[in-house]
């Protein structure tokens, strides 16, 4: 069966399929890793242009605060691209 | 040369820290110093400048004020004195209806009297024609002369009750 | 040019790696970035030199347009980049390294527009070493003001919890810090790099390029320079 399988993928071998581990998991790690920190962001846009809406002339301090914050939640979103980029061409 | 991997820690870190290093005394010299000295001395200009139209405008509103306050003592003045002249114009014609009263007063007080002298002398002439008419009368009636002397006592009594009349005729008739 | 093209995707993200002799020691560096962070120092410098005209003429005198342009400049980075310090003080004291960071990152960022050149923000070296950098400033400050019995209690006051704070705070941040400038000039760069290998009209690649690298390079050294800014600050806060 396996051997079958084998003959039919053509040879192969075990590092062809941790060649394989490797992209599928920098993707899924990529792809997870910028869910969070993309809601987030989202999150804390979106209660700034409130604040902004609320209240135009608080634009400036609301602005950097919220590039901070931004930054901060993207921390992440750059661990989980660090980690792609280990599994990619490090490991 | 060799293709090196992507994250790949080699002296490059150090050497454009140094880089950056010498960027940051660079730019403190030609940019950083001169311009924020450049601007301070800009911000005090203008501070100097407002705090200098600031003492103008005061000394400004503090001539209008002193104007003002002269306009105003001059117009209570000028009110002060037609207040005055008002006060003795009334005076003056209070003064004058007063006298005037008083003349009045006096001319009517003296044609009372006069009036009343004139009365008193009326009465009087009367009271003794009285008793000559009574006198007169009375020998008439009694054909004979009726001396005065004789019947003074009479006479008076007449006299009195014709006195009495001539005071209080006046208010029995009315 | 196709092949050309090919050959990029081939070492996408790769430098190459010279080996230099100095004194018998042997060191491993990068000499495109090297050359290409130059360049931007002296863009940076080039822009100094010229704001500074503005400062020729006397100070009662209207302001000229060099004077104008110096005055926009002082003034975005004075009020975007000094409102976040605590003390006006300390951050007028600041404010030049903080300004430098930003106009070389800044500069750096924009290197990938000109044609041939490419950001040396895109080798992580550059930007982890200005992370390095910031952090041993942080913890200079943090000796400073907490002295250095206050200091040893910021990171040993529960010691079984010091390695946790050690992590977060001596590895993470500027791991995080100088990645997360890298990772999105590197980003932006393989997009483009791909995009133009594989497309075949010239508009799409060049306008992405100018739209990621005008705007997004600017947020970036902005987000950089204001991380640093709030990090000293962190560090310089009396409890």
């Amino acid at each position: 069966m396996l051997q079958e399988a084998q003959a039919a993928a053509g040879g192969i071998s075990g590092a062809d399929l941790i060649q394989v581990a490797k992209y599928l998991a920098a993707g899924l790690c990529m792809g997870i890793g910028a869910f969070g920190p993309g809601l987030g962001i989202g999150n804390a846009v979106a209660h700034a242009l409130d604040g902004i809406a609320r209240q135009p002339e608080s634009r400036p301090a609301l602005f950097s605060t919220m590039i901070i914050g931004c930054a901060f939640v993207e921390t992440t979103a750059i661990y989980a691209l660090l980690i792609s980029i280990v599994l990619l061409f490090v490991v | 040369m060799e293709w090196g991997r992507i994250i790949d820690f080699n002296w490059t870190l150090l050497i454009t820290l140094l880089q950056f290093a010498v960027l940051l005394v660079l730019l403190r010299f030609i940019l950083w110093k001169p311009t924020l000295q450049y601007l301070d001395k800009r911000r005090e200009l203008i501070a100097a400048r407002m705090t200098a139209a600031k003492t103008s405008e005061e000394k400004a509103s503090e001539l209008v004020g002193k104007r003002e306050a002269e306009l105003a003592a001059a117009k209570k003045e000028s009110a002060q004195i037609l207040e005055e002249a008002r006060q003795r114009g009334e005076k003056s014609v209070a003064d004058a209806k007063a006298r005037a009263r008083e003349e009045a007063d006096r001319i009517l007080a003296d044609a009372r009297t006069q009036v009343e002298h004139e009365r008193e002398h009326v009465l009087a002439d009367l009271k003794a024609q009285y008793a000559e008419m009574v006198v007169l009368g009375t020998e008439r009636v009694l054909s004979r002369e009726v001396r005065i002397e004789d019947h003074r006592k009479l006479l008076d009594q007449l006299l009195a009750e014709i006195d009495e009349v001539a005071l209080h005729g006046v208010k029995d008739d009315s | 040019m196709r092949e050309e093209l090919g050959r990029l995707i081939e070492h996408l993200g790769q430098k190459e790696i010279a080996t230099w002799h100095i004194g018998g020691f042997a060191m491993r560096v990068d000499p495109k970035t090297i050359v290409l962070s130059a360049i931007a120092s002296l863009i940076v410098v080039l822009l100094a030199l010229f704001l500074r005209r503005g400062l020729r003429q006397a100070i009662e005198d209207k302001p000229s347009r060099t004077q104008a342009a110096l005055d926009f400049v002082m003034d975005q980075l004075q009020s975007q980049l000094l409102s976040n310090f605590g003390s006006s003080e300390f951050g007028r004291r600041m404010f030049p390294f903080i300004a430098t960071l930003f106009l070389f990152i800044l500069a750096s960022n924009w290197l990938s527009l000109l044609p041939g050149l490419e950001a040396p923000t895109t080798n992580p070296n550059v930007t982890l070493g200005l992370a390095l950098m910031i952090l041993v400033l942080v913890h200079f400050f943090l000796i400073r003001t907490k002295g250095l019995r206050g200091y040893r209690k910021e990171f040993f006051s529960p010691w079984w919890l010091s390695p946790i704070t050690i992590l977060s705070e001596v590895v993470a941040r500027p791991l995080s810090h100088g990645f997360r400038l890298f990772g999105n000039v590197f980003a932006e760069m393989v997009l483009v790099t791909i995009v133009m290998a594989k497309l075949e009209p010239f508009a799409v690649p060049i306008a992405l390029r100018v739209i990621f690298g005008i705007g997004f390079g600017l947020i970036q050294a902005f987000v950089f320079s204001i991380l640093a800014v709030a990090y000293i600050n962190l560090a310089t806060e009396k409890h």
